[in-house]
């Protein structure tokens, strides 16, 4: 059996990079085994309570994926369970994986919490950072996938004595089962991603910050759950010892990080961020906090980081660059006592709480399991190796990486190295795509045109969450008096998976034909039961949902009464209009499977060389006469590899596969179409030959260029380069090494500024790779860094360390007293203030470096064609700063590399897989589906006004050449605006026409 | 997290899909209070839908306030998916200001709210 | 297209004060585009009207009806059949449609819901402005395609007056002057020299309002 290959992926690790290539894999037509370890999958974002730099609730981006994950046909949770071994070869792995006992049966359980509750046994919560509780049965937190508890066996009183069962005894499913055992699997996969995630650094390793010996010394990780209103302290900040409101809160920066002492020589990438943001969010709790941080450099690199760095000074958040040599607690009060030097100067304060940010680093287990699988580790902290142009790739063939377990990155870099490695991954079993999926079996839909409303009512209990308040029973009972309304039943659990099957039951046998469910959020639920009504060939907009519990139950605890009127009203707007629901038609059209790269810099030939592997045909137009972009300026790197040599075969490869078209020379002029069916026009020289493009998805990679300074004499002394003349210049042995004595390097030149206020995010690593190159052609050379932060993130700190140790002088200025440069004959004089020693420092220098911004290459025009937002800064701008780092906003069009935000040569290279995944998604179906809810018009009634052109958000609607306005279904995306601003209500969004919403404010009116 | 059972949500895809008649409607049939729940300003998922809604707002406010129906009575709110706190807050503040204004005339039949001269926004 | 603009509620409301039935009229042609007028509008004055008479204690039926244009005689016919139950027609549809209604239901008052504004169209959505006066001899051609009649709060024909300060007018220094504009218009199109120079005589107000109620006959199409 040599040689077959298995359309399956075993991804291990079901936090949010897991999670997200999990869904990139399913959906691009592999089947999926999700692999974790811990009862549920959601990692350590489900654990946080907002996110930066946009503060959106971490739970509120996060759960909806986990549900679309615990959903998907295609992916097989396998949760409480550990991957042992993997035997086999690349295309064809069998892994073996350990399954623990949950001791409840998964299949039966209803996620009810009735056993949680009644169970006697408490221990410390390991989600709450042990500073709550949970219960020896237990789902880690409420959100969790598969809401399915486990018995902690080692504390659980039936275990550990022999008696107790209460849980089996309450269980209203009988889901209980205390004989189940461990199970060893054995799953045949043709790839493996390692998502394995991080775990923070254990700060008693740090004696002197007093954790575990001081109560009110907590990590950043606790802290969150301090602030998440679903925390122990239910989103109160208080603190440990006394359950009081601190006053004077410290956090302390790089605990466990950037300290080879402690063998931790990297950067965390992300602490800097998350102590910003939690002090942000503390703040917002309480404006009176007194917020200090304690910080080295801040590392605010990433997009729309320094803008939310500056947002915190102006909001009063103190920061001290300092690091803290100790923590002191005071006995009697539990305050604490910390002393730092500042200036030069020893000072002391005290604080309430101590927030220590603690780094990131693998697990032991993390590590275990990658010595088990041969895969090797970084000498540097024990993270994954990988080659620097493949950086999704671990050592051992055929297994794949992302998210921290490869190096400390934040969410959006995770995300998107998951969808990277579900593209690398899936690329060398490709010709598999979709052997292994589960068919979704459908009844052909019934016709109900003609057909008076025939509805059903289901009301859920929803264990005890809605029964506990409302009284379910005689809710059922008032729906059956309402109008239409032929039949009403209650249900413990509606959403259970019996139930699905009783819906089905009684659609048919009473012949149904619109639904309405009682039950918790249509956001969460409604996809389910849509579902369950076209399995038995009804239209899934023939469903009506009503929230009777996050609207209802959960909000009216207090009032039993009131809640059970308010049920009813809910269950009787829900009918009004559920009997006027229609049956929206959807209409399918074919996917163009080829894709468009605009742009041939890295980037773009990676995006394009990964759509080729995938099986789809390419376009690569780029503008210039030849690919290569910037890399054919960048003649080495910091770990030591030729990216020339890489990009003359990258050249060699793109231009001889036969699935990708190279168009060079040729600029886009024009472009329509929807996701699956774009048609884009190019113009190409020396001729103009004008060429129509058709494909079905594009990615955008139109890259960056270095910002040519006007600071600094740049461009009137000739001593003055920037760092990319200055690299292009030792490459061509044009530099006289010999003659030089003393280089400056000025960073931050054009970045961090008013006009350009980000961090250009590379620069810092720049001026380190070139201070070294020098260093190793002429040690005695004298470097001098002029820096206001330096920001080597990640593994990339072990070159920071080791350029002070060659000997480069890093030195610091502030902003408000920027480095002047003089010319004096051929020779130049720097003068900078230094902070410390409040005098300037003068340096005649040779030549003078600047690392100047990086910014996005003229995109305007493009991105009016293409209909895609920017930043201020003309970046592009993404669909979700978290979690969809490489779509843009319009559905079928991806970005990538430099356009996105400045980015080093490895990110880019996954970023540009990360978008051949996302737009996978879509090239791997034969058809989309379009319409739904939709505008649709009334040519008869439309004025030809033209205010629905005006008013859409998307420029949708035109009028056409029979005078009325005209709406393409596969481009609506239905949010309505043009049907409230339409003068002669000649548009109505489907499903939600006017006569439906005032159907509800009548039934609630007038009753019945 | 509790608030009084008197609110109801009517769902929307997006704020702006509420129109000004919807909003006439609600009074007409005797709602006492009304609001829109939008998101956040410059968040909005359809780019501009919330700030639409909110000029639609300000418009029938001016109307009510010509059929002497207390402008209050009719609110746009912005809030994210993730402010649970905030919603409820929202959600008493509104009954509360509702139980202090009184049932709407509309029901009562008993003329206008406020004379005719008084101002926008000077009631209570 | 005709631009009108609603009638505050209060005056509305006084004149349908002693009705408890009436027919509200809107017109799909200009006064939609110009969203005073349309279906929408009809829905929101119905209602408002509604509001506002429960307030009052005393209801009143209002039927809802939108005609493809109320400037033509066949579309005004179209309520015939139930115009008769009705103590009032509201039109919101321009003047014109007011005045026919008027005309072809003489037995019910004719009552205006908007005001009729002006000649314009959209400057941008929910903007407009006015551009014509209807003046019956239109000079145009000679003015760069910019009208003085409109544009020039004086409506001069020969240059602008003396009150033109920084290309405002002086009756509202919000106003474009008219003569800026088509100054610069001619410049831009190279015939300043010769047009401005010339002088245009004085032109024949008969076609326009001054010559009393206008008509237009084509006798050609004439059945």
């Amino acid at each position: 059996m040599t040689g077959r290959k298995i359309g399956a992926v075993m991804v291990v690790g079901g936090g949010i990079g897991g999670v997200q290539s999990a869904l990139d894999l399913a959906e691009a037509g592999y089947k999926v085994y999700l692999v974790e370890s811990s009862p549920s999958i959601g990692g350590r974002m489900a654990q946080l309570d907002k996110t930066f730099p946009t503060n959106d609730c971490s739970m509120c981006i996060l759960s909806p994926k986990l549900v679309e994950c615990g959903r998907h046909p295609d992916i097989e949770l396998l949760t409480y369970s550990e991957l042992l071994g993997l035997e086999g070869e690349p295309g064809n792995f069998r892994a073996k994986v350990l399954k623990h006992a949950r001791y409840v049966r998964e299949d039966i359980c209803t996620g009810c919490g009735t056993c949680q509750q009644k169970c006697p046994r408490r221990t410390a919560s390991e989600f709450d950072g042990e500073l709550g509780e949970r219960k020896a049965i237990y789902v880690p937190y409420p959100q969790a996938i598969p809401n399915v508890p486990v018995i902690d066996k080692q504390i659980c009183t039936y275990f550990l004595k022999g008696k107790c069962r209460v849980c089996e005894k309450v269980c209203p499913a009988g889901a209980i089962d205390f004989e189940q055992e461990d199970e060893e699997l054995e799953i045949e996969v043709g790839a493996v991603i390692l998502a394995l995630g991080y775990e923070t650094f254990d700060a008693r390793l740090r004696g002197e910050y007093g954790y575990g010996r001081y109560k009110n010394v907590v990590t950043s990780l606790e802290f969150e759950r301090i602030l998440s209103a679903s925390g122990p302290y239910r989103g109160e900040i208080l603190r440990p010892s006394d359950n009081e409101h601190p006053r004077r809160i410290a956090w302390i920066q790089c605990t466990g990080s950037r300290d080879t002492s402690l063998g931790r020589g990297y950067c965390s990438s992300v602490c800097c961020m998350y102590a910003i943001k939690e002090a942000i969010i503390a703040q917002e709790h309480d404006p009176n906090l007194e917020l200090t941080i304690f910080y080295n450099d801040i590392r605010a690199f990433g997009k729309g980081f320094e803008g939310y760095y500056e947002s915190a000074k102006k909001a009063g958040i103190r920061f001290v660059k300092s690091i803290v040599s100790d923590v002191k607690e005071l006995p009697r009060t539990k305050d604490l006592f910390i002393r730092y030097v500042e200036d030069g100067e020893v000072k002391e304060e005290n604080f309430e709480l101590v927030v220590l940010s603690v780094g990131l680093e693998p697990s032991e287990q993390t590590k275990l399991l990658a010595k088990k699988l041969g895969v090797e580790l970084e000498p540097c902290g024990g993270f994954c190796s990988t080659p620097f142009f493949n950086p999704l790739s671990t050592t051992r063939e055929g297994v794949y990486v992302c998210g921290v377990f490869q190096g400390p990155k934040d969410i959006p870099e995770t995300v998107m190295q998951a969808s990277a490695a579900s593209a690398v991954a899936s690329a060398t079993i490709s010709a598999e795509r979709g052997t292994m999926l589960q068919q979704r079996q459908y009844l052909p839909e019934k016709q109900i045109k003609g057909e008076k409303p025939k509805i059903g009512v289901f009301v859920c209990h929803c264990g005890i969450n809605i029964a506990a308040v409302v009284d379910v029973e005689a809710v059922r009972d008032y729906a059956r008096t309402l109008p239409h309304v032929v039949w009403a039943e209650d249900n413990l659990f509606t959403c259970a998976q019996d139930t699905q099957e009783r819906i089905k039951k009684v659609i048919q046998e009473e012949g149904l034909n619109r639904v309405v469910v009682a039950a918790c959020s249509p956001r969460t639920h409604e996809p389910l039961f849509r579902q369950t009504l076209m399995e038995v060939g009804l239209n899934p907009y023939l469903f009506e949902m009503a929230n009777i519990r996050d609207q209802c139950s959960w909000v009216h605890m207090k009032d039993k009464e009131g809640a059970t009127q308010k049920a009813k009203d809910l269950v009787r707007m829900a009918v009004a209009n559920a009997a006027l629901l229609e049956p929206l038609e959807r209409e399918r059209l074919p996917v163009r499977k080829r894709a468009l790269v605009v742009g041939g810099g890295l980037a773009g030939m990676t995006a394009a060389l990964g759509f080729a592997e995938q099986g789809f045909e390419v376009f690569l137009v780029e503008r210039e006469a030849e690919l290569g972009g910037n890399m054919r300026h960048i003649y080495w790197t910091l770990s030591g590899e030729d990216p020339q040599a890489f990009l003359e075969e990258m050249i060699e490869r793109v231009t001889t596969h036969p699935a990708i078209q190279v168009i060079t020379n040729a600029e886009v002029v024009d472009h329509e179409g929807v996701q699956g069916n774009f048609s884009t026009g190019v113009m190409i020289a020396p001729t103009m030959t004008y060429r129509k493009l058709e494909h079905g998805v594009t990615v955008l990679a139109t890259g960056g260029e270095e910002y040519k300074p006007k600071e600094y004499l740049y461009g009137e002394h000739p001593a003055v380069l920037t760092q990319m003349e200055l690299e292009e210049r030792i490459a061509r042995g044009e530099l006289d090494l010999g003659e030089l004595r003393r280089v400056v390097m000025i960073q931050c030149v054009g970045s961090r500024t008013e006009q350009r206020p980000y961090c250009s995010r590379i620069c810092c690593s720049v001026a380190v790779k070139n201070a070294l190159k020098l260093k190793e052609l002429a040690p005695d050379l004298e470097i001098h860094v002029l820096f206001r932060d330096i920001r080597t993130y990640g593994l990339l700190e072990q070159y920071y360390t080791k350029a002070r140790e060659r000997g480069v002088i890093f030195t610091r200025y502030i902003p408000e007293r920027p480095p002047e440069v003089e010319a004096e004959g051929n020779r130049l004089l720097v003068k900078v203030w230094e902070n410390t020693l409040k005098d300037d420092l003068i340096l005649e220098a040779d030549l003078v470096v600047l690392s100047t911004a990086t910014l996005p290459r003229e995109n305007e025009e493009l991105a009016a064609m293409f209909k895609v937002q920017r930043t201020l800064e003309g970046f592009y701008l993404e669909a979700h700063m978290k979690l969809r780092p490489v779509d843009f906003s319009s559905d079928g069009i991806y970005m990538c590399g430099l356009a996105h935000s400045p980015k080093l040569m490895d990110e880019t290279i996954s970023q540009a897989q990360a978008a051949v995944a996302r737009a996978s998604t879509l090239l791997a179906k034969d058809e989309i589906e379009v319409g739904g809810v939709v505008a649709r018009v009334e040519p008869e009634l439309c004025a030809a006004c033209l205010i629905c052109v005006r008013a859409c958000p998307y420029g949708v609607p035109y009028i056409c050449e029979d005078g009325y306005s005209v709406i393409d279904p596969a481009k609506c995306r239905g949010c309505g605006n043009c049907a409230a601003e339409c003068p002669q209500k000649a548009i109505q969004l489907q499903h939600y026409r006017d006569e439906q919403l005032v159907a509800k404010v009548l039934a609630l009116t007038r009753g019945i | 997290m509790d608030y009084p059972p008197n609110v109801k949500l009517i769902r929307v895809p997006c704020s702006g899909r509420v129109d000004s008649v919807h909003l006439i409607k609600a009074f007409e049939e005797g709602m006492d209070g009304v609001y829109v729940a939008g998101c956040l300003e410059g968040e909005c998922h359809f780019l501009t839908g919330n700030l639409r809604a909110k000029k639609r707002v300000e418009y029938v406010k001016g109307v009510l306030t010509t059929l002497g129906i207390n402008p209050e009575r009719l609110r746009m709110y912005n809030l994210s998916a993730a402010m649970g706190s905030r919603f409820v807050e929202i959600a008493r503040e509104m009954t509360e200001m509702i139980r202090s204004l009184g049932p709407s005339p509309v029901k009562t039949g008993a003329g206008r709210e406020f004379p005719q001269e008084q101002e926008e926004g000077e009631e209570q | 297209m005709i631009v009108a603009q609603a009638k505050p509620i209060e005056e509305i409301l006084e004149m349908i004060d002693k009705y408890d039935k009436i027919l509200l009229v809107g017109c799909k042609g200009c006064v939609a585009v110009c969203a005073a007028g349309g279906e929408k509008e009809v829905q929101f004055l119905a209602s408002a009207i509604r509001t506002a008479r429960k307030t009052q204690g005393r209801e009143i039926e209002i039927r809802e009806v939108t005609l493809e244009r109320q400037c033509d005689p066949e579309y005004v016919e179209q309520i015939r059949g139930f115009a008769g139950d009705y103590q009032a027609i509201l039109s919101i549809a321009c003047g014109v449609g007011v005045q026919f209604m008027a005309e072809h239901y003489r037995e019910i008052p004719a009552l205006p819901g908007l005001n009729t504004s002006f000649m314009g169209g959209a400057l941008e959505q929910g903007v407009w402005s006015e551009r014509c006066q209807g003046c019956g001899n239109c000079v145009l051609h000679l003015t760069g395609g910019i009208c003085p009649i409109t544009r020039c709060s004086k409506s001069l024909l020969n240059g602008p007056c003396g009150g033109s300060s920084n290309g405002k007018c002086e009756v509202d220094p919000e106003v474009d002057c008219g003569w800026q504009l088509i100054i610069e218009r001619l410049k831009a199109l190279g015939e300043f020299e010769s047009r401005f120079m010339e002088i245009v005589p004085i032109k024949d107000w008969s076609t326009s309002r001054d010559g009393g109620p206008r008509k237009i006959v084509r006798e050609d199409m004439r059945q």
